[in-house]
């Protein structure tokens, strides 16, 4: 330990070190050119301090400079070195989230087996994950220590309920059963800037001083719709005359009459998650007592006072979309908390604005929400329960915080609400006059990108951590501005926010669609066009653009149709979830503000009783309540003096429903299916064989017998250290002579990458490489153009295509005049085969959620994910498991058959006789996945398959981590890739080295020649079918469970498992009369890009830098 | 500080009745609750005792009030603003002296020779401000009690110096404002209805009900919290209990608690014991445990 210890004690010194520039230096700094012993010295070290470290602070920057390590720094030094296993027994843990048990089998494993690149990217995982969880715990742990707070949690029965409904509540006047309404309004939150997210918990808690967000609090209405903005968010409370604790949520349609104290503790069971959350952390239900397994109406009474009365609660949010980045939920929670909170004397007045201390417990109690519903939020969210322009900043733990000693900073922010003096009435005005205010039809998760800027701070990366000051500096110059009333120079800073520091920090906060618009503002209004505001975490969704306020009701309908164009240019290419709106807004100047009605004369909202008389009506008279029936009275008596109005013709319409969608939506997916060639005889065979049992989840599995080991060395070719000089020359002589093409598959829409949304991910404009959006098939084509300008060649390129993805990509090849690749060496290979998803069975749901090893959650996650799967149970169940799936669009009931058919659809298509047509001369083929972007036309390797004389090579990766799903083994005796789904044991992939890369290099003859065919039968359709039929029927058959989303509502989504089969191209290796190779590639080249939070890392590891240096971009 | 005179409230419409109920003492003599807390206040060294009850129940009363009647004033509260304005109406009786005031509906029970009144009004003599008796209660109970907020004094564990008095709070606001050092988790220190006050509490009452708006009404919190904002003002940790005759099984639970600290334990204890043997088996209305 004598050797670099004063580099070890550099890196412990930055971490506990008071003094800024030295607590301040980044990792890559203090670990340049170390070598790996140092660096596995530094790691040694860290992991015995962090053991050690009372200080959360001091503990979780000590688990990143840990997770830096292993995922960043040791990797290059390893890369090629053997490959280490990860033992499997480690990776239980991991699901089971038990971080330090695991981290204690890997480091074991290292000591004993010495570094490797697996066992590195484990160990990075796990500390990585550590040191969420860490933070995490100490969010709620403050959370439940707020004082105001800790009386919920140790109420554990409804006898020792200590609050009180108000006695205003229940004042009924004669002749009227019903109870006075109590009503609460609340704003959203716009934020001007947060610094670079540093309205993040974490951050807050971590670097208080740099904490610092100013937001406003704003009414929204949709431009042309609503006659002038309102605060968007209303929430309603009254005592009904039933025992139960009725939630209705009127933008999602749902209802539910609760009954039991458990059942508000279940969230996922409804769409009313969020106001059981509301109702828990407000205290009427508190978060002691769940499980205590008491009926609400117990608790109710001695909340209300009297027996057989009940509450109910309505929530109401005037149609904004989700990803609207104006933290609608947040706010939504804040508003129910504050109404309830004045129900039960929690906030002083039933009327009226809140005061500050007021407003604190509800935002620390929105924070709670948040937690019990598993979501999360910054700390600014709940800005809308204050009124007007604010300053929150970060404060320091003190002596009577919970956080003190543990934290630099406290949980909560502190609130500064300019006055008129600060910010006057005139800029307020004035920056209505120019903000346009916009949802851009994104709807994208933000989460990851939150995760990744945590890690960069505590790292304190130095490009993100310069930025970071720079955002800091801006929003004081915002601050500046806004006092002057200066709203240009507003608007300038907020654009140089978004295209400098934000972006550095975060290049994914902006796409190709926010970055064609800010464009098309700056074209079309030149200086008129002040800037760009990205709203919130990320841009895409709500989106604000100032303008000269000359122009700016001009620019306003301008940018709708604007937005609706781009947004059809590029719907195919990026996930939207809606068609893009503009908002009229004004800023509200009261906060969240109670109205009660003492008169007792209030309505519920119309959209109230468009929803529930339907459903009042379906109840023989007898059975509804005193009151429900005088509502009913009371309708029809407005109806009669108002029959004409809008509340009237919605209430009809609801009671009277159209029946237009559902047929045509059937027909469509019928014609849908005969326009594919769908192939109703296998599909029935197929739903057949689903139903008796003979497939499913579990035959997809060998036999348990089968014997699968690790391959020998000699099974392999390892190319990571260069090949022969003799394949290399070999490789580059086929080159040179266009006996080589590329298949890239991109028929699948890549549904991990934009979670189901149905984007062709071929096109998704992911990075920006050599300073453009790149999609995939651009990229796979650059490589393509260079190897054939290399080589003085040209290289005839496929693009395999689906039912979802062919149209997108022909039209946008088109637009895009093929990326300036040959059109004469570009073919598109539509898919020829379709499958129709089915209601998965009971079995395989249980099979795939209890059998498969799960990704434990966070223990409120865990409850969520529980109850979710129980209602997904009772779905399948309901619908009939085993039956088509037809309730969703048409397009989303069909799904690929699986990466086999790609090369049969080659032969279907024709495309493979015409490019052997015009150029008889092909012999190999490389085929790989869309995104395998390192995958290029490799002399070495091409020469290699080619001397192997093997029929296919298949391209292989040591493991790391994430590569799940198979891999290469010795089944049986014989080396092969396994499919995951075919393990007989989850562990045995945790035995085998290599993982498949997917990417194949093929010779075209000798695999003609296992369908039985030659060259010349291409052109005999018969003779191809029947062949492909024939060894269709020698390849495994498994089926899947695959998540789909079903959008509705306002960018609302619900995600189903549905069943479906799939045959995979890797069980090719498996035949006898196939022979096969398998090559060991670097990583870099066999990596493949899964998820879009990826691609962060594969930024920062040189991954893209490497894949930029394979292209030649036009 | 001498403490001559005591104001009793029983002016609440919903609770007249109640100081007419008839139970047995510890000694076990018959007695109405008027009586017992007549001889609270005279334990206590009081002289006069001025009630104030709802108009036309001074014959009720004063039948009540047993060999007490001669030491009694009573006041009418007419058009009541409430339980302040009813302790407000004894401001002539009470003239410039501090006061002893109890609620008409508890009844107390001492673990001490002398009885509850008595251990707070030494306190104020020694201490020559206004006392408040307190007791421990968890928080479940906050809906009944007006609560103190304030920290431990004078080197003892049962006196508090009182920062803060809110009526009725929720738990939400105890935890953030009455929170006192040295209690179990999740109790707080509520009056007992029973209080030595200075004459400044009437001042403050006054100011008060003069800028009540019409309808409106006064609690003795708010001036109870003024107060402790203008001078000395202890809470003790009386050494009884306190049972309140008006809520739920109130009367009988103070019966049993009388009968069970006097003479005649044993004989209803026994009569207990009969009555449980006697009934078949209960299950609890409200749950396990419980």
């Amino acid at each position: 330990m004598d050797v670099n210890t004063g580099a070890v004690n550099s890196l412990i010194e930055t971490i506990v070190s008071d003094n800024d520039a030295t607590r301040n230096r980044s990792l890559d700094e203090l670990c340049e050119n170390s070598n790996l012993e140092t660096l596995l010295l530094h790691a040694d070290v860290l992991d015995s301090f962090w053991r050690g470290a009372d200080n959360l602070y001091h503990r979780v920057r000590c688990l990143f400079f840990l997770a830096g390590i292993y995922r960043h720094h040791l990797p290059p030094l390893l890369i090629n070195d053997a490959p280490g296993l990860i033992p499997f027994a480690s990776y239980r843990q991991l699901l089971e989230r038990r971080f330090v048990e695991a981290i204690n089998l890997l480091l074991n494993k290292q000591a004993t087996d010495g570094p490797s690149d697996g066992l590195s990217s484990a160990l990075a995982h796990a500390y990585h994950q550590l040191a969420f969880q860490t933070l995490a715990d100490q969010v709620r742990k403050s959370v439940r220590t707020v004082r105001g707070n800790q009386w919920m949690f140790r109420t554990g029965h409804p006898a020792d309920h200590p609050l009180r409904l108000r006695k205003e509540l229940l004042k009924q006047k004669p002749d009227n059963p019903l109870f006075p309404i109590l009503s609460e309004t609340t704003a959203v939150r716009m934020d001007f800037s947060h610094s670079g997210w540093s309205d993040i918990f974490f951050l807050g808690m971590d670097y208080p001083a740099g904490a610092r967000v100013v937001n406003a609090s704003i009414n929204l209405g949709v431009t042309g719709r609503d006659e002038r903005p309102q605060p968007p968010i209303e929430c309603y409370l009254r005592v009904i005359d039933r025992p139960v604790l009725r939630l209705v949520s009127l933008d999602l349609k749902a209802s539910a009459d609760v009954t039991s104290i458990d059942e508000v503790f279940d969230f996922a069971r409804d769409y009313l998650g969020l106001l059981k959350a509301a109702v828990i952390a407000a205290g009427i239900v508190p978060p002691g007592i769940e499980g205590c397994g008491q009926s609400i109406e117990a608790l109710l009474e001695r909340v209300i006072g009297q027996p057989g009365l009940g509450l109910e609660i309505v929530s109401k949010v005037n149609d904004i979309p989700k990803g609207s980045r104006l933290a609608v939920s947040t706010n939504l929670l804040g508003s129910l908390i504050s109404m309830c909170m004045r129900a039960t004397g929690q906030v002083s007045g039933l009327d009226g604005e809140l005061n500050e201390a007021e407003r604190r417990v509800i935002a620390a109690r929105a924070i709670l929400g948040e937690w019990i519903g598993g979501s999360g939020g910054g700390w600014q969210d709940s800005g809308g329960v204050w009124p007007g322009i604010k300053l929150i900043e970060g404060a320091a733990a003190t002596e009577t915080d919970p956080e003190h000693g543990v934290s630099r900073g406290r949980l909560l922010p502190q609130h500064k609400v300019f006055s008129l003096d600060e910010i006057s009435a005139q800029a307020r005005q004035k920056l209505q006059d120019s903000l346009i205010l916009v949802h851009g039809g994104m709807a994208q998760n933000v989460g990851p990108i939150l995760e990744m800027v945590t890690e960069k701070y505590l790292l304190r990366s130095p490009v993100e951590w310069e930025a970071r000051q720079q955002a800091i500096e801006i929003l004081d110059q915002i601050v500046a501005a806004l006092n002057r009333g200066d709203i240009k120079a507003v608007g300038q800073l907020t654009h140089q926010n978004f295209f400098g520091p934000l972006q550095k920090i975060i290049p994914w906060c902006t796409n190709l669609f926010t970055d064609s618009l800010a464009k098309q503002c700056e074209q079309k209004y030149g200086d008129q066009f002040w800037g760009f505001w990205m709203l919130g975490g990320m841009a895409g969704g709500g989106m604000g653009f100032i303008f000269d306020p000359t122009v700016k009701k001009e620019a306003q309908t301008w940018l709708q149709t604007a937005m609706v164009e781009t947004k059809r240019q590029m719907e195919t290419r990026l996930p939207f979830a809606m068609d893009p709106v503009v908002y009229d807004f004004e800023i509200n100047d009261r906060g969240s503000w109670g109205s009660f009605d003492h008169d007792n004369t209030m309505r519920m909202p119309a959209s109230y009783y468009s929803m529930m008389v339907p459903q009042w009506l379906k109840q023989p008279s007898h059975e509804l309540s005193v009151a429900s029936r005088f509502e009913l009275e009371q309708l029809g008596t407005d109806y009669r003096n108002h029959d004409s109005s809008d509340p009237f013709r919605t209430l009809i319409e609801s009671i009277l429903p159209g029946r237009k969608s559902v047929r045509s939506k059937t027909e469509s997916l019928d014609e849908l299916l005969a326009r594919m060639g769908f192939d109703h005889e296998l599909h029935h065979q197929i739903r057949t064989d689903l139903k008796s049992g003979r497939y499913g989840m579990a035959q997809n599995r060998l036999p348990l017998n089968t014997s699968i080991t690790d391959v020998k060395p000699d099974d392999v070719v390892d190319a990571r250290y260069g090949l022969s000089a003799e394949a290399n020359d070999v490789g580059a002589a086929a080159i040179h002579a266009g006996k080589v093409g590329v298949v890239t598959l991109a028929a699948g829409v890549g549904s991990r990458w934009t979670q189901g949304a149905g984007v062709v991910k071929g096109l998704h404009p992911f990075c920006q490489l050599s300073g453009s959006y790149r999609s995939f098939i651009e990229t796979h084509l650059a490589k393509s153009r260079k190897v054939a300008s290399q080589f003085d060649t040209s290289i005839p390129h496929v693009i395999t295509t689906g039912y979802m993805t062919h149209q997108p990509i022909v039209d946008h090849l088109q637009d895009v005049n093929n990326y300036g690749y040959p059109d004469a060496d570009i073919a598109l290979s539509p898919g020829r085969y379709v499958g129709l998803r089915m209601i998965p069975m009971v079995r395989d749901l249980q099979f795939a959620w209890e059998e498969m090893p799960q990704q434990k959650l966070d223990e409120q996650q865990e409850k969520m994910r529980e109850s979710l799967r129980s209602a997904l149970i009772g779905w399948a169940q309901g619908m009939e498991e085993g039956s088509d799936y037809r309730d969703n669009l048409p397009l989303q009931c069909l799904h690929p058959v699986g990466h086999w058919y790609e090369f049969p659809n080659l032969l279907r298509n024709g495309v493979l006789k015409k490019m052997l047509d015009d150029r008889p001369q092909l012999q190999y083929l490389m085929l790989h996945n869309i995104d395998t972007l390192g995958a290029n036309i490799d002399p070495s390797l091409l020469g290699q398959h080619i001397l192997s004389e093997k029929c296919l090579s298949f391209e292989v990766i040591t493991r790391r981590l994430d590569d799940r799903g198979g891999g290469l083994a010795r089944v049986n005796g014989s080396p092969r890739l396994l499919e995951g789904l075919a393990m007989p044991r989850e562990q045995d992939e945790f035995g085998l080295s290599y993982y498949n890369s997917m990417t194949t290099w093929m010779d075209i003859d000798a695999l003609l020649s296992v369908f039985g065919l030659s060259r010349a039968d291409l052109a005999n359709e018969q003779k191809v079918e029947q062949a492909i039929r024939e060894l269709s029927q020698r390849m495994p058959t498994y089926i899947t469970i695959k998540d789909v989303k079903k959008r509705w509502g306002n960018g609302q989504e619900d995600v189903y498992p549905v069943s479906q089969f799939e045959k995979l191209w890797s069980d090719m290796s498996a035949l006898d009369d196939v022979s096969t190779g398998f090559i060991v590639v670097p990583i870099q080249r066999g990596q493949q890009l899964k998820e879009q939070a990826q691609l962060d890392g594969w930024l920062i590891d040189g991954s893209a830098d490497y894949v930029d240096s394979l292209c030649e971009w036009t | 500080m001498s403490i001559r005179r005591a104001v009793v409230t029983a002016a609440a419409p919903d609770q007249k009745s109640l100081p007419l109920q008839s139970l047995v003492d510890q000694r076990g003599e018959p007695k109405t609750a008027l009586q017992l807390i007549a001889d609270e206040a005279v334990g206590a060294g009081v002289e006069e005792i001025c009630v104030i009850i709802c108009p036309g129940e001074a014959d009720n009363y004063e039948k009540a009030a047993g060999e007490h009647a001669n030491r009694l004033t009573f006041i009418e509260q007419d058009n009541p603003r409430g339980y302040g304005d009813a302790l407000f109406r004894a401001r002539d009786f009470v003239g410039n002296d501090s006061f002893l005031h109890l609620v008409s509906d508890h009844v107390y029970i001492s673990q001490r020779d002398e009885g509850c009144a008595r251990q707070l009004v030494t306190l104020a003599n020694e201490q020559t401000c206004a006392v408040s008796g307190v007791q421990a209660t968890r928080e479940n109970l906050l809906p009944y009690f007006g609560t103190i907020g304030g920290h431990r004094t004078g080197q003892r564990n049962d006196l508090y110096e009182v920062t803060k008095v809110l009526e009725k709070p929720t738990p939400t606001l105890a935890e953030q404002e009455l929170n006192v050092a040295g209690l179990r988790a999740s109790h707080y220190l509520c009056l007992s209805g029973m209080h030595v006050l200075t004459p400044t509490v009437m001042e403050l009452l006054e100011q008060m009900i003069l800028n009540l708006e019409s309808g409106e009404t006064i609690q003795l919190s708010p001036a109870l919290n003024a107060l402790a904002k203008r001078e000395r003002y202890l809470a003790m940790e009386i050494k009884g209990r306190r049972y309140n005759i008006g809520v739920k099984y109130g009367l009988l639970k103070s019966q049993m608690a009388l009968a069970l600290s006097g003479k005649d334990r044993d004989e209803v204890l026994t009569e207990m014991l009969d009555l449980v043997a006697a009934q078949p088996e209960s299950t609890s209305p409200i749950g396990n445990g419980r």
